[in-house]
Parts: structure tokens; sequence; C-alpha cells
């Protein structure tokens, strides 16, 4: 057991750094994420003339590797807008990035799958299309694609791992100096996957019963 | 609101719509003065449930008026006589002179009971908060589902989501209700609960069209009864005419057909 206090366990302020800020980024992506991701499906769905340049953005995020999206924005974003300037807004840029483009599909199809009565049921009342979709659409669709919005978290934060690369001090980060410095990384990865897995395994399990209660009351969603 | 012009409440000039090549209303017209019911009846695809979807607008009809105490929804005349489509926002204010309900329910199932019937008065007629709470149980009460107010449409039979939904339509306080085949969804033994609400609202005056094949509904509840074949209407009169002298052909074998 001496290695794991040696290793771990007097190095848990460190490690709790690490995964702080990696809870950080992954909030803003994710936040940033979500509405980028309504914004785009919107487009997609109801702006007639950006609807293709909609699609290819959507298309372009989602196929892409996120190593990749990295990159471009930490050095080519840079070089042509002037920004992000350091490297942890790039860090959650490109993690938002990659995800908007999941989220519109999901946010897309949330839509189209609401019943044309829903929509009619508002316009007979008299709402506007503005309001229906505001008070009547989107909590629907919020309901209904919950659980894969808490995957798409899910989905932020392994991806997030990688934003180490560009030198944010995420918990992946902090664990690989910590392997660095001691050569010896049995200990510390494995500590490090365990405090992935555990988090992950959480917010899947809260993001489960959200569903579960959500799907009781409203008798919506599968 | 009465009308100086003593114009019926709703009139229906020369309705025509057309889905593609295929023309499902082919010049309708007739008038519903205020305070009186009248029922449509006619065969599946004889355009019934899109005549009343084009009277607000919920399908644009290809030609042809609908007015609103003399007032037509689509199209507003200038003085100079010169006219101009309105905008979706425009109609949007008279549909809440227009309350629908519809053959599916079409409640809300992310509001309660309670939020169903009291979202319109608050955000489409602007009213205040408490009041439009008094209004909505007011209308639950009408229906006989007060004591449901706070459940999820999920929770209640499909007798009890109709007349949720009449009672969201009323809280709009509308000058006329539209009902599509609103029991045509139910089983037998939850319409009577249903027409037993409907029949309510007639005998308290309130104007009332109704598209329906509920034929013993028709005849005892309506002042007038529009017989709807192939986008025309083939026979219109009071119910005793229609139902027991038909003078059209057509409106008689769909009668019989009915009662075997």
């Amino acid at each position: 057991m001496g290695n794991w206090e040696r290793l771990v366990w007097n190095q848990r302020n460190v490690l709790l750094d690490g995964f702080l800020v990696t809870l950080e980024i992954c909030a803003i992506a994710f936040a940033v994420a979500v509405a980028a991701g309504l914004g785009l499906a919107l487009l997609r769905l109801y702006v007639r003339p950006l609807r293709w340049p909609a699609i290819m953005w959507i298309e372009y995020c989602r196929a892409t590797p996120i190593y990749v999206q990295l990159m471009w924005v930490n050095y080519v974003w840079p070089e042509i807008l002037g920004w992000p300037t350091t490297f942890y807004t790039a860090g959650w840029v490109a993690l938002a990035l990659q995800s908007s483009g999941y989220l519109a599909e999901t946010f897309r199809t949330g839509i189209e799958n609401i019943g044309r009565g829903q929509r009619e049921a508002a316009y007979a009342v008299g709402m506007s299309p503005l309001l229906t979709f505001r008070r009547i659409i989107l909590p629907q669709v919020l309901v209904t694609i919950a659980p894969s919005i808490v995957t798409q978290f899910t989905v932020i934060v392994k991806s997030s791992t990688l934003v180490s690369v560009i030198t944010v001090q995420d918990l992946m980060f902090q664990s690989q100096r910590l392997v660095n410095v001691w050569f010896e990384p049995i200990e510390i990865l494995t500590a490090t996957a365990a405090i992935y897995i555990l988090f992950i395994f959480a917010v899947s399990a809260a993001g489960k019963a959200l569903a579960d209660r959500l799907r009781l009351r409203y008798g919506l969603g599968t | 609101m009465a009308d100086p012009a003593g114009a019926p409440c709703v009139e229906v000039v020369d309705l025509h719509k057309r889905f593609g090549a295929l023309e499902v209303l082919r010049g309708v017209s007739f008038a519903v003065d205020r305070g009186s019911v009248v029922s449509i009846i006619g065969a599946s695809g004889s355009g019934k449930s899109t005549l009343l979807r084009c009277i607000n607008y919920l399908e644009q009809p290809t030609s042809g008026e609908v007015r609103i105490d003399g007032e037509p929804i689509g199209i507003e005349r200038r003085a100079d006589g010169s006219e101009r489509r309105r905008s979706m926002r425009e109609i949007g204010r008279f549909r809440r002179d227009l309350g629908m309900v519809f053959q599916q329910f079409n409640l809300w199932p992310h509001l309660t009971v309670l939020g169903n019937v009291v979202e319109a008065p608050i955000r489409v007629r602007g009213l205040p908060r408490r009041q439009a709470m008094e209004l909505a149980r007011a209308c639950l009460e009408r229906v006989q589902l007060s004591e449901k107010s706070s459940e999820y449409p999920a929770r209640l039979s499909g007798g009890q989501q109709q007349r949720v939904a009449i009672a969201r339509a009323l809280a709009m306080q509308p000058k006329v209700m539209l009902f599509d085949e609103a029991t045509s969804s139910l089983d037998p033994e939850l319409t009577g609960e249903v027409l037993e609400v409907m029949r309510g609202l007639a005998v308290d005056g309130t104007t009332m069209i109704v598209v329906t094949h509920e034929m013993g509904f028709a005849r005892e509840v309506s002042d007038r009864v529009i017989f709807l074949h192939g986008g025309l209407i083939e026979e219109e009169g009071p119910p005793a005419q229609v139902f027991g002298t038909p003078r059209s052909e057509r409106c008689r074998q769909f009668l019989a057909k009915l009662l075997h």
C-alpha cells in the first residue's frame, strides 16, 4: 500500500486541482455546445438560406477527430481569427465544437419528433411560432433528449483528456506530470482511470434517474 | 363583442382548398349566427376537417374568404380598396377568437391540466396570473375536472383529456368553438362525457361549428346541419330536414349507410 499512499493519496491535492480544471472546462464546453447545437439545429430546420451551411458545419464537426479539431482551433484559428489566445480557451472551444455537431442532430430529431398536433394546438389558441417553440416545443424536446444530452456530457469528459496535449492542466495533465516525476505509472494512471470511471458513472446514473423521473411524470420519451 | 354591422359571427365565402392536384374544397359558403350550433357531416374524405381547419387558417385556403364578425381573417382590405395578406402574427390575433378542439386532443404533455388551460390566457391574452388562474379553474369546473387540475395529461383517460382540451379552448373566451371530430378517437364508453360537455356549451348559447360522426348529437343539438360531399355542400338545413327528408340522394345514402 505504500506506493498508493505516496503516489496517489499524498498527491491528492494535485489530482484534485486537475479534476477541478477538467470539471470546469467540460462544463463550459458543454454549455456552449448545447447552445450552439440548438442554434445549428434551428438554422438547419427553419432558416432556408442557411440550411446548407448549417448542414456542412454540423457534418464537419461530427466527422473530424477531436484531436484534429483541437490542433486546428489551437493553431489555425489564432492565425486566421486572432482568437483563441489561450490554450484553455482553445481547449473548450474544440470540445464544444465537436459536441455541438452531435447535439445539433439530437435537437433536430427531437424537434422533428414532436407531433404536428402540439404545434397546431398552440397556433389554435393564438400563439406565435416563436412563443410556440419556446413554451411548447422546446420543453418537450429537452425532456425527450435529456438522456442523449447527458451522454454527450460524458463524451466531452472523455475527450477532454486530450486538452492536456496543449498543456491545459486538467486531471490527465496532472497525472502525467506525476508519472514523469516519479516514473511510476501503475498507481497514478490506475487512480486516474478510476476517477474518470467513477465520475462518468455518477453522471450517467444521475442522468438516467432524471430521465426516468421525467418520463414517469410526463409520459414522454420511450 | 357585438358587431355593429350585424354580420354573422362566422362567414365562409366560396372557400377552395387544393393539396397539389387534389381539390378538397371546391367552393364552400355558409354563415353561422351568434349563439347557433352548426354540425358538418359527411363521409371521410368529403373535406369536413379541411373545412374546419381552413376556418382558423391551420390550413391556408387556396381561395375564398373566412370572416369573423365581418372581418376577413387572411386578408386586410384597406380604405383605398387595396388588399394585403395578413402575417402569421395577425392571423394569430383572430385565432384567439376561434377555440379549436382536435380529434387527438393535443394536450401539452409537459404541462399540468391547469398549466394547459392557463397557458394561453397568460401568454397570449396577457392576463395577470391570478386572474388567468381563476378563469382556468372556472373552465375546468365547466368540464367537471377541477379535481384533476394538478395532474399531467398522461395520467388522464381519453375522455378526460378531451374535456381538458375543451377547457383550454374555452379559457380564451372565444367567439366560436370549432370541434374537429372531438369524439372520434375515444372508446365508445368515453364519448358520452365529452358529448355531455358539448351539449352543455350549446345550451349555454356558445356558437359552435362541429365536425362529427355522431349523428344523434348533430340531430339533437344543432340548429343547422351541413352535409358535405366531394368538397361541396350537398345538403343544408335544420336537422329535421337533413335527417328526416333530405333532398339529396347522396345525403340519403350516407345516412342510410350509417343507420345499418
